[in-house]
């Protein structure tokens, strides 16, 4: 059995149960942030929340919301990374620190071997890496380096796209041959593919990028691989959309869901005073919440190293690793089922939060 | 005849909709109707009663004594002919799909005023948040006609997707000024943080004090604008410093080349 703590004391795991439920449900306006938890956790939780009329909001929001804000105004085109491995004959690899945001990104990608699907097969791999960090690109021999700090990368990105065009860039004649090389490289690709991470690029730099492929895809194809957030943010985000029609940071204090990424980010609306409680997430890795405020009643589902000090801590087990759960996988760009690998009997967050929910009636508030 | 009055009694315990209390919809109904409006967004109820003490009048010219931050929608879907003054802060999406008339905002507004705006005249005397006059989320367009002057610093975005209509920020703008703009005009007469016009399609963005554009702007030299005179006359009574600046030999520099290098940024020679 897990264990739960209230200010660092030892409690019964129902008391725990009953004191979060009795936290949550005295609130005008609860939270339920982090999310870091498998789908079923996230099922429970977006149910919670809509019990409480709360909002949850994902810890990665930031990050899983860059690509999104480009998906819903703009489009994009993404493949997983399984096609890019065997298809492409160009991969560009767009900022620093794609390896720690996945780290088994140059397995998968297997970036030194040939294509070996379509009229590009057996064909040798073009590599191109814009502003990798430090090191971290000798990982893949035969790497084009092209150097650029995070904050020049938007730059690159556009000064390609107008010579992509044909439209003029304000650089010296060495400087232009020298992009319309790198420009004559994507344009002969027969299978282009962009590696990127919302880590390290911001919307409107991924929305250039992805304006780039569509200019590509006029003579070519050329699509996208996009490194997901941590902390099951796909996933959660997947169950987000399919239970509310809404990606995370989406309110159901009327009743029905509302979706505001200003209004419902959770650092704001603590900080600010407008949720009055909240419950805190963070199945993966005990991640602590961003926001500055102390004294808002706090319930926190986490791994049990990461019990904090104050508040009520109940531990959950570690999504594939305590207990099987289902996650969207990097890998392949769908749902996968991870078994166990240390199972032990703490419970997962959905069988903690379905325990809280016992103890929350709905309509019973006030 | 004396303008329809609320008079905020205490501030709001929780963020409000301010969208039911456009002056249209409150054509025809009594002060203990209003009175009983929900605004609240919470499961908590408030009611317009509980914030503010009504004081009935003219529906065409209506103002609040006080404002706060957590006032949300205020003069949303307004139509011509009406005006809303408030004596205070606005929260976010003040003056929100607007069809026209009038808005002034004493204190300063939060994030997405003027958002979806299509006609309406809207002045904040103080400071506008983030996205200033961009789209919500999953919109294609932001504001898409009417004007919009900040007389103080605008946050980060704003003028994001513009697609008609004119923006004056007279304070310092922050990063990302004049991204994605379809079209319209946008003056920065302060500073200008990090990039400034990227992706911009075919809008006008004038700065006061340059900027960074990057590489894909690119230089059309200095010129006498015959339609910048003309902007200027027409803004000569809502924006002295932004019509003084437009009267001025202008830089153009076109671009953003990266889409269709239509747009342009005009800063004095």
């Amino acid at each position: 059995m897990g264990t739960a703590t209230l200010d660092g004391k030892a409690i019964a795991l129902d008391d725990a149960y009953r004191h979060a439920a009795k936290i949550l449900n005295a609130a005008a306006f609860p939270l339920i942030a982090g999310l870091g938890a498998d789908i079923a956790g996230a099922r429970a939780a977006i149910l919670l929340a809509e019990r409480l009329k709360g909002a949850f909001d994902h810890l990665a929001s930031r990050e899983m919301l860059a690509d999104l804000d480009v998906k819903r105004s703009f489009g994009m085109f993404t493949t997983t990374a399984n096609e890019a491995r065997i298809r492409s004959d160009c991969v560009v690899l767009i900022g620093p620190g794609l390896t720690q945001a996945w780290p088994g990104m140059l397995e998968r990608l297997a970036l030194d071997r040939t294509p070996c699907r379509g009229a590009q097969a057996e064909q040798p791999r073009k590599v191109i890496w814009v502003g990798p960090e430090g090191e971290e690109a000798r990982a893949v021999p035969g790497a084009k380096i092209i150097p650029a700090s995070a904050h020049e990368l938007c730059g690159v990105l556009a000064a390609w796209r107008a010579r992509l065009g044909g439209r003029p860039v304000a650089f010296d004649a060495e400087k232009v041959s020298r992009i319309d090389g790198f420009v004559e490289t994507l344009r002969s690709a027969r299978f282009g593919v962009f590696v990127w991470s919302a880590s390290t690029l911001d919307p409107l730099a991924i929305e250039m990028m992805q304006g780039l492929v569509i200019d590509l895809n006029a003579t070519t194809r050329f699509t996208g691989v996009h490194i997901g957030a941590r902390s099951g943010a796909s996933g959660v985000t997947q169950a987000a959309g399919w239970m509310t029609g809404f990606p995370p940071r989406t309110g159901f204090g009327r009743g029905y869901p509302e979706h505001d990424p200003w209004r419902f980010e959770a650092s704001r609306l603590v900080d600010s005073g407008e949720a009055d409680a909240a419950l805190w997430i963070s199945a993966f890795d005990g991640e602590k919440p961003s926001w500055s405020r102390a004294d808002i009643p706090l319930v926190t589902l986490a791994p049990a190293q990461a019990a904090p000090s104050r508040g009520l801590f109940i531990e959950v087990g570690q999504p594939g690793v305590t207990h099987d759960a289902v996650l969207m996988s990097q890998e392949t760009g769908g749902m996968t089922l991870r078994k166990a690998s240390a199972p032990t009997d703490a419970p997962s967050v959905a069988q903690a939060i379905d325990s809280i929910m016992a103890e929350v009636s709905e309509g019973a508030w006030r | 005849m004396k303008p329809f009055t609320f008079t905020l009694r205490q501030e709001p315990p929780q963020r409000v909709d301010l969208s039911a209390l456009a002056p249209d919809r409150l054509a025809g109904k009594s002060v203990a109707q209003i009175e009983e409006i929900e605004i609240g967004v919470t499961r908590v109820s408030t009611k317009v009663g509980d914030l503010f003490k009504i004081s009935a009048g003219d529906l065409k010219s209506v103002r609040y004594e006080g404002g706060s931050s957590r006032f949300d929608l205020l003069g949303a879907k307004l139509l011509p002919g009406f005006e809303i003054h408030v004596e205070g802060d606005v929260g976010a999406q003040c003056g929100r799909l607007a069809k026209g008339g009038k808005i002034t905002v004493a204190g300063s507004a939060g994030p997405h005023a003027a958002a979806g705006n299509l006609g309406a005249d809207i002045e904040i005397k103080g400071d506008a948040g983030d996205f200033l006059a961009g789209p919500l989320a999953g919109e294609l367009a932001g504001m898409a006609g009417g004007r919009i002057i900040v007389r103080g610093k605008a946050g980060a975005r704003a003028g994001d997707r513009l697609r008609r209509g004119i923006i004056v920020i007279e304070g310092d703008a922050a990063e990302d000024l004049g991204a994605r703009v379809i079209a319209g005009t946008i003056f920065c007469l302060g500073e200008s943080k990090g990039r400034v016009g990227y992706l911009n399609k075919r809008g006008s963005i004038v700065l006061a004090r340059g900027g960074c554009f990057g590489s894909t702007y690119v230089d059309c030299g200095a010129h006498q604008l015959t339609f910048a005179r003309l902007l200027a006359r027409s803004l000569k009574d809502h924006s002295a410093p932004a019509a003084a600046l437009l009267s001025r030999k202008l830089r153009r520099y076109g671009g953003d080349t990266a889409v269709y290098g239509k747009g342009e940024i005009l800063t004095p020679d």
